[in-house]
């Protein structure tokens, strides 16, 4: 049943792809995010009271309880540092010009964390538990998206 | 059958439309919270959670069992996804069966749900990969092709009146009608409005095919003593059956599904069903297009080879019929979110044996019911017998107590122009790039089209030549023993004029693809028509390969340029 290979470079293959493309709508509760982040810069969350639990971005539904939920509390805009990674690479292997540094981060009032950018870190060495707070985008130049946040900076700290 | 009796105790379903506002995982959480309320449970009561969805493909989400997780309420519970193309939705209920059934788990939460239009251009283009990616992709496939192959195949062996299987199409838009969720119900469509719809693939035309659509239909299923503890008409799973047919769709003949015929017949006698067609009063089997809704009726062994369709002439399918099917509108009425719609069979079964459908409700106290679902390469069958031990029990009254369902219709339609448009809104495509190795037997096969061969292989135990050839016999599962020559030539076994590409993009002039039996085998594939007219097109015409040049053939299914009418030698 097996036939030796003797040539690899004559093994009959069929070069192809899956051509489709998609287009994701936020639903409601994105929808709500989305809106509330381009006309007001405001990150909202979505506070399930029996399970003392607040997702951001905004949710529908408490996926712990199933109780219908709004996109009522708002979140930030400094927050804690969760944890971070630097990426050196890019998608497909190839090496960065610049690193990208991506970090997991707890804002104030949420329990959930987002996931950002985390932007010039600069030379100090990033930390865990880090104070950080969010840069958005210009009002102007805010589409309804998750960019028009550009990513967390550490937060200056408080003077005494 | 060991281990104990397992009932559908609740059922709630969203809307199905043709683009939802909702995620897919908001359409699956308002589905999944319907249902759990029917019943008045609460996720705190669910033991496991069953999902199913069909390919990742439409919502473009990869892995789309675990992004639907948190809206099917799988959240730190075990929870896993199952998926058989298009009978997924009634699998479902089958592996809901097994997770109670074994004893494991008390209640278990089922639930199913498509978003196809986040696909585009079309949804079809999520199909392309289901074909050979060698043998059959370079051909432009469009997933239409293979049922107006079949449907073809199964007008031609019995000399079927297209007027007989357009009825089902009238019947299952006029039953959806009265259902709160549907999105193609029409009370006064006619047949002669089927028989003047834009004509897809021939015999396929627009109104023989259900929408596309969003949707999620969930279901709750309970042991014996939870079932009692819940309701006090609890509609008991008396049968599963499920089976699967060979991938090499080109070597069946598409007349007939035995595969749904050996899932029923496993759910029949699990279920002590001697005599189907007297003992089974509401029928929900699989109705993407209006012949399969037939064909699957004679699967299930409700009618005769070949005579579903006068059935349904004669007004036997109807809801005040004889044998009602598709009482809810099924896929052609409500909608086709491929996986939701094979879940909401059993939905509608279980409101039917309550006496809880309300407008859709069949006349007198149906007792048992049969929901069926087909998918994968058209080669798998899925089948749940559901009864209710006798006729759902009155109230004091002597009444049955009707409800209304589904208890909540939930879902947001978004218009075309709200689509486009939408917040927030992302488009990418997949940029993920193949190559595909032709492996063993049709690396040869291919290299045997270069050389102007046609190639198979043997299988002496069952005496099969096979063609398109493969190292084992998927009966025997024996290494098949030599490769032989067959013949250039061969008979039509069915085709299909088709006027869409593999996207839905208009084609003119039509392709003739068609199902070639080769002479000197016992198999045949998918390939294209050619130098004749589509009207002198005839199934069981002998045709031979028209080879392209030498210099010219690369191995590929391609090196035969088409097939046209055998010249007398």
């Amino acid at each position: 049943m097996r036939e030796k290979v003797a040539r690899p470079d004559e093994v009959r293959r069929w070069p192809g792809d899956f051509p489709v493309a998609h287009r994701y709508t936020p639903g409601l509760a994105g929808d709500a995010f989305l809106t509330a982040l381009r006309d007001r810069g405001a990150i909202l969350g979505s506070r399930c009271e029996r399970c003392a639990y607040t997702y951001v971005p905004t949710r529908l539904f408490c996926e712990r309880c199933f109780a219908e939920l709004d996109a009522g509390v708002e979140l930030g805009p400094e927050g804690t540092l969760v944890s971070f990674t630097i990426g050196f690479v890019g998608l497909e292997g190839e090496p960065l010009d610049r690193p990208v540094t991506l970090g997991l981060v707890r804002l104030d009032g949420a329990d959930a964390v987002l996931l950002h950018h985390v932007l010039d870190p600069g030379d100090e060495p990033l930390e865990i538990g880090e104070r950080v707070a969010v840069v958005l985008r210009a009002p102007e130049e805010r589409t309804g998206s998750i960019l028009d946040i550009l990513g967390f900076a550490v937060a200056e700290a408080e003077s005494d | 059958m060991s281990g104990t009796r397992v009932a559908v105790v609740g059922a709630g379903m969203t809307r199905f439309m043709r683009r939802a506002q909702e995620t897919g995982k908001e359409l699956a959480w308002e589905a999944a919270r319907a249902a759990l309320d029917s019943c008045e449970l609460t996720l705190a009561d669910v033991d496991a959670v069953c999902l199913t969805s069909a390919p990742d493909a439409f919502d473009g989400v990869h892995m789309k069992g675990e992004y639907l997780s948190d809206g099917a309420g799988g959240f730190g519970k075990p929870f896993i996804r199952t998926y058989v193309g298009g009978g997924s939705g009634v699998f479902t209920a089958i592996q809901g069966w097994y997770t109670v059934a074994s004893g494991m788990f008390d209640v278990a939460l089922l639930v199913a749900e498509e978003k196809m239009s986040s696909t585009q251009p079309h949804p079809q283009g999520a199909f392309l990969t289901i074909f050979d990616n060698i043998l059959e992709r370079p051909l432009g496939p469009n997933l239409l092709w293979i049922f107006a192959l079949e449907m073809n195949r199964y007008m031609s062996a019995y000399g079927l009146d297209k007027r007989d299987i357009a009825s089902v199409a009238v019947k299952n838009k006029r039953n959806a009608a009265g259902h709160p969720a549907a999105l193609l119900g029409q009370a006064d469509i006619t047949v002669d409005d089927v028989l003047a719809s834009e004509v897809l693939a021939w015999p396929v035309q627009r109104l023989d095919v259900s929408p596309i659509s969003d949707g999620a239909v969930a279901v709750v299923v309970a042991s014996e003593e939870a079932a009692k503890r819940i309701t006090d008409r609890p509609v008991w799973i008396e049968g599963v059956g499920w089976n699967l047919d060979t991938t090499y769709w080109t070597n069946r003949d598409l007349v007939y599904p035995e595969y749904v015929e050996n899932a029923a017949r496993m759910a029949y006698d699990m279920a002590g069903v001697k005599e189907p067609r007297r003992q089974i009063h509401v029928a929900e089997p699989y109705d993407p297009f209006d012949y399969k809704e037939l064909h699957h009726l004679e699967g299930l062994l409700l009618f005769e080879k070949g005579k579903a369709p006068e059935a349904a002439r004669d007004g036997v399918l109807d809801r005040e019929g004889d044998l009602p099917s598709c009482p809810s509108g099924g896929l052609l009425g409500v909608g086709n979110p491929i996986a939701a719609a094979g879940l909401m069979k059993i939905a509608e079964l279980f409101w039917q044996l309550r006496g809880e459908a309300g407008a859709r409700q069949v006349p007198g106290t149906p007792e048992r019911g049969v929901a069926q679902a087909w998918g994968d390469l058209m080669q798998v069958g899925t089948v749940v017998v559901m009864g209710n031990d006798g006729g759902p029990p009155k109230t004091a009254a002597g009444l049955p107590v009707v409800q209304t369902p589904p208890y909540t219709a939930g879902g947001h339609p978004l218009s075309d122009g709200g689509f486009r448009s939408a917040l927030g809104a992302v488009d990418h495509r997949l940029g993920a790039r193949y190559s595909w190795d032709a492996g063993v037997a049709v690396g040869r096969f291919l290299d045997g089209l270069r050389a102007g061969k046609i190639l198979g292989r043997e299988c002496r135990r069952c005496e099969r030549v096979l063609v398109p050839p493969r190292m084992f016999c998927e009966r025997c599962f024996r290494e098949t023993d030599g490769w032989i020559e067959v013949e250039h030539t061969g008979t039509v076994q069915t085709y299909s004029i088709c006027h869409v590409s593999w996207d839905m993009q208009p084609l003119d002039p039509p392709e003739m693809p068609a199902v070639i039996s080769i002479d000197g085998s016992d198999g045949g594939f998918l390939h294209m028509l050619g130098e004749v007219d589509p009207d002198g097109v005839r199934i069981g015409m002998d045709v031979e390969a028209v080879w392209k040049p030498v210099g010219e053939r690369a191995g590929s299914i391609l090196d035969i340029d088409h097939f046209r009418p055998r010249r007398q030698s």
